[in-house]
């Protein structure tokens, strides 16, 4: 199709214009005075299509193209963005940048100092078997349609089904006045099925979700084909009008991998983050080398993971993504850190300097966070479960910087000897993260990690696509709110 | 600025035309954004005091933040259109972060194309007609819009060193400044062609206590139209909501009875569950329990609650909604009964009525005009009552309070209206006072039964983001610590 092809010569077009006004950048701020000046360079693509009974209510596309420029000049940086891609516009933002961070120099104390790293040149492609920029609109719809039509037929009191197909694609670009000079394609693509089930006054929904750094050949899997989630999430909703609302108090439980992903990330993977470390915020401060968890109980956050996930081979300081073991055996043993803060504790750099996009600043983030294998049996976990409760999946959760935590698993059954008693409703476990790994008792051989472009993490105002994952865990001692 | 955007605005519903859309609706936005932030200050009054540094030498050598606050600082400008074509019923939407004319054509291409390929939407009916906006929209205050990095990273550090002096046991803080001034509009092929500019200007100081080995925090915030010049007193109220805790106690068993919340607390709940429920969009969908109570008794007959696009200084004021709709007034609640739910132009149309102007594509952090409108409340108000926070107290012989930010608002059940949250500022009332602070707890209610229980409305208003309520007191709330 002559279109497509317009359409791409258009994109090499564009990646060399971003590529070019980088430099440009770079340039101008040393020549306003930098110490050292850093940009990135993004032209991305994200799709979107909801489908709602049986009907496509949406279809969008968004391109995302700008660039973000920091200066480093004296004790301080600064930064700025344009979303204007012409030479002036992004000189200015540059400009800014350097005057952001003279400003900004005169008023703290601490030297901003970023920890040597290898200036790297490297151009990273990411290759999935059916790719989402090559597989047709129409295609990608139907998963949709294929969810709503299997989810709908699934029982009468179904009420309302929501499937929504989302991908984000295209080149991300780093450049700094070290020489550093890199680029990767990002790739996320995401299947949810959302169910409401009805009956009387009682409404109650369930979900099923599959994505990461997948072609679209991920949903051809048995389990993962539409009709497959379509399917769970319908019976899943069915199976909560008949629940019981969960009781409040502690209890033993096992948490699925969903769960548990969330518990890496949220309750114990943003206490890590250097920059609360740096100021004293997090209460992982000074603990380095102590002993926060059980020996069965470790902890990774990583760029390029094996089990599923969003592969980041890249920072946004350029900084090639290390495989970190935040805790290793229940031993805290790193922190995840930007270049500065690196510097500022005297470790090695780790590649978790991340923003949303151009328009924001690269902030410590982490990338796919979980708890690495272990050697139970799933089905074991729950069998030696006397009296608790089992909670599944998760539509996200909070945590305090002291670390006290709440989360609300979507689904959860009441176990007694080792068998599911009956399902119960929404459940919310709260408690404190270090008193939580310390009460880890079994850690499961089922290890999944996953990621989806449907919301990601929010920290200080910026979101990031993120993996979490882990195995089935055992943990006494739950604080559980209960419901109503 | 107006005139860029609306010289682009009408080229690309030109071209979309011209491409074979009957009808075509652009967005444009451009926002000027600074925001100043600092993470974990600590202050040179409080190390001098503690450490014993030498007075004024010590002052000169630590201006006031001391060494392990981290500034970040942006400023920068943000610019993009959304476009929506529409081909025999069906709607292709498209969105660049550009407002060159070559990206915003290719936009409009993808966006006929997305359109072309499918199905057509039984519900829609079509785009707004044009309405002549409101006289008076969003508030623009120069003063937002001309505020520096300069000054603005002076009230940051102001902040900071007014919240570490306010008790020597407050050991960091932590604020956020930010002033936007905003630029958008709507220029469709049905002829509308509205433009509204407005500034936001915000301050937050979260703030961290220790004592004894016991860790408190706390936080305070402005949000508002037009410029504060004196952010201190958020400081200052940050730093006491966070001694305030000290000394946290258990409950000594689970509390099933009156629990008061203190306005920002209760508009967490209040924004995150009720705005999804009187959605016309989430009714039509079967995701709102309020389906089929049209007229009904639903709250008790203290309350009162509204939608005010049109509200004087209001946050959420504009002349027109993010459809080119204008702003209106629309009642929710009247004396406890349901009289009526928010609709954008495609779940109105959809029931034959008129859209209520509540139409939103701003869901931060993402661009404005890489969004899809959905129904929102522009100020949805909680009508005050007669008496102010110790008055609701004073009622309450045995039950909680609870302030400040509560853990986990964001993910309560807005179809059913169930929450179960964490508190970390709670405090135990006895005989019509406080009398200790509470271990972090759980609270878990549902916010319909809420509103049936909801004994007493307090006269303190403040604005959170999209909704503006007073405190309130409400029965049959479950706590445990």
């Amino acid at each position: 199709m002559p279109n497509t092809c317009n359409s791409m010569s258009g994109r090499d077009v564009m990646s060399s214009q971003i590529q070019d006004l980088m430099d440009k950048a770079i340039q101008h701020a040393l020549t306003v005075g930098a110490d050292f000046a850093e940009a990135k360079g993004e032209d991305t693509t994200t799709r979107n299509i909801e489908a709602v009974n049986k009907e496509t209510r949406t279809v969008s596309q968004i391109r995302n193209m700008g660039i973000g420029v920091r200066a480093y000049w004296g004790k301080a940086n600064g930064f700025s963005f344009s979303n204007m891609l012409d030479r002036e516009s992004v000189l200015r933002a540059a400009e800014a940048a350097v005057r952001i961070a003279k400003v900004s120099s005169r008023k703290t104390l601490m030297k901003l100092s970023l920890a040597e790293v290898k200036a790297v040149k490297e151009k990273k492609a990411t290759n999935a078997s059916r790719h989402p920029k090559d597989v047709s609109l129409d295609e990608k719809k139907d998963l949709c349609l294929r969810q709503c039509q299997t989810a709908m037929e699934a029982g009468k009191q179904i009420a309302n089904v929501r499937s929504i197909f989302g991908e984000y694609h295209g080149t991300i670009y780093y450049a700094n006045s070290e020489g550093t000079d890199v680029s990767y394609e990002p790739l996320l693509i995401g299947l949810t099925v959302g169910c409401v089930a009805k009956k009387g006054d009682l409404i109650v929904d369930a979900r099923d979700v599959h994505g990461g750094t997948l072609g679209l050949t991920a949903f051809e899997e048995e389990k993962h084909t539409p009709e497959k989630m379509a399917e769970n999430a319908a019976n899943w909703a069915l199976e909560k009008l008949k629940a019981k609302p969960a009781p409040a108090g502690k209890f033993d439980a096992v948490i699925d991998q969903s769960l548990a992903g969330v518990l890496a990330h949220e309750s114990f993977g943003h206490l890590s983050e250097a920059d609360f470390v740096v100021v004293g915020g997090s209460p992982l401060t000074g603990k380095m080398g102590q002993k926060l968890g059980t020996d069965i109980v470790t902890i990774v956050d990583e760029g390029l993971p094996q089990n599923g996930g969003y592969n980041l081979p890249f920072d946004d300081e350029g900084v090639p993504c290390r495989h970190v073991e935040i805790l290793k055996n229940g031993v805290l043993t790193h922190y995840l850190h930007n270049r500065m803060t690196a510097r500022v504790l005297r470790m090695e750099p780790t590649g978790n300097a991340r923003s949303q996009d151009y328009s924001f600043e690269p902030i410590v983030r982490m990338r796919n966070t979980y708890f690495a294998t272990g050697n139970h049996k799933p089905e074991e976990a729950l069998s030696e479960l006397k009296q608790g409760i089992y909670a599944i999946d998760t539509a996200g959760g909070q945590v305090q910087e002291t670390g006290t935590f709440l989360f609300k698993a979507i689904r959860g059954y009441w176990v007694e000897k080792g068998e599911k008693k009956y399902p119960l409703r929404d459940v919310a476990l709260t408690g404190n993260i270090l008193e939580l790994l310390k009460n880890v008792e079994a850690v499961c051989n089922d290890l999944e990690v996953s990621s989806t472009p449907f919301g990601g993490c929010g920290k200080i105002e910026q979101r990031a696509y993120v993996g979490t994952g882990g195995p089935h865990m055992r943990i006494k001692d739950v604080q559980f709110g209960g419901a109503r | 600025m107006e005139e860029q955007l609306r010289d682009i605005g009408n080229k690309a519903v030109d071209h979309a035309q011209k491409l074979g859309a009957e009808d075509a609706e652009i967005y444009l936005y451009m926002e000027n954004h600074t925001s100043v932030k600092f993470i974990g200050g600590i202050f040179a009054s409080r190390s001098k005091a503690v450490k014993g540094f030498k007075g004024t030498i010590a002052r000169i050598a630590e201006p006031w933040i001391k060494k392990k606050g981290i500034p970040i600082i942006s400023s920068g400008t943000k610019a993009g259109v959304g476009i929506r074509a529409i081909t025999n019923k069906a709607i292709g939407f498209s969105s660049v972060s550009s407002l060159e004319e070559s990206r915003v054509l290719e936009a409009v291409e993808e966006a006929v194309k997305i359109a072309k390929i499918r199905p057509p939407d039984p519900n829609w009916v079509s785009l707004p007609d044009p309405r002549t906006p409101n006289e008076k929209g969003g508030i623009f205050d120069k003063r937002v819009a001309d505020l520096g990095v300069d000054r603005i990273l002076e009230m940051s550090a102001n902040c900071c060193v007014v919240a570490g002096d306010f008790d020597k046991r407050i050991i960091q803080a932590m604020s956020m400044i930010t002033a936007d001034s905003i630029v958008f509009g709507v220029v469709s092929t049905k002829g509308t062609e509205v433009f509204d500019k407005g500034t936001l200007f915000s301050a937050y100081i979260g703030t961290k206590g220790k004592s004894d080995g016991e860790e408190v925090s706390g936080g305070d915030f402005i949000l508002s139209r037009t410029l504060t010049e004196n952010v201190a007193p958020i400081a200052q109220s940050a730093s006491r909501k966070t001694v305030e805790c000290f000394g946290k106690r258990p409950l000594p068993e689970k509390h099933v009875g009156t629990v008061v919340f203190e306005n920002e607390s209760w508009g967490q709940l209040f924004s995150v569950i009720f705005t999804a429920g009187i959605s016309g969009y989430n009714v039509q969908e079967n995701r709102s329990v309020l389906k089929s109570k049209m007229g009904q008794q639903i709250a008790k007959e203290n309350v009162s609650i509204l939608d005010d696009g049109t509200l004087p200084e209001g946050v959420g004021t504009t002349k027109m909604d993010d459809e080119g709709v204008p702003r209106q007034k629309t009642p929710i609640i009247e004396k406890g009964v349901l009289t009526g739910f928010l609709y954008d132009n495609y779940a109105a149309r959809r029931e034959s009525r008129e859209s209520t102007g509540n139409a939103s594509r701003r869901r931060y952090p993402t661009a404005p005009y890489s969004n899809q409108p959905l129904v929102r409340p522009s100020n949805l108000i909680l009508e005050p009552g007669s008496s102010n926070l110790e008055g609701l107290l004073s009622e309450v012989k045995n039950g909680v309070l609870v302030k400040g930010s509560l853990i986990g608002a964001g993910h309560s059940n807005t179809v059913t209206g169930d929450f179960s949250v964490s508190a970390d500022n709670a405090f135990k009332i006895e005989n019509g006072a406080v009398v200790h602070p509470l271990k972090a707890c759980t609270i878990a209610g549902n916010l319909y039964q809420a509103l049936n229980s909801m004994v007493a409305i307090g006269n303190d208003s403040r604005t959170f983001g999209t909704v503006i309520n007073p405190s309130v007191a409400i029965e049959k709330i479950v706590v445990s610590t």
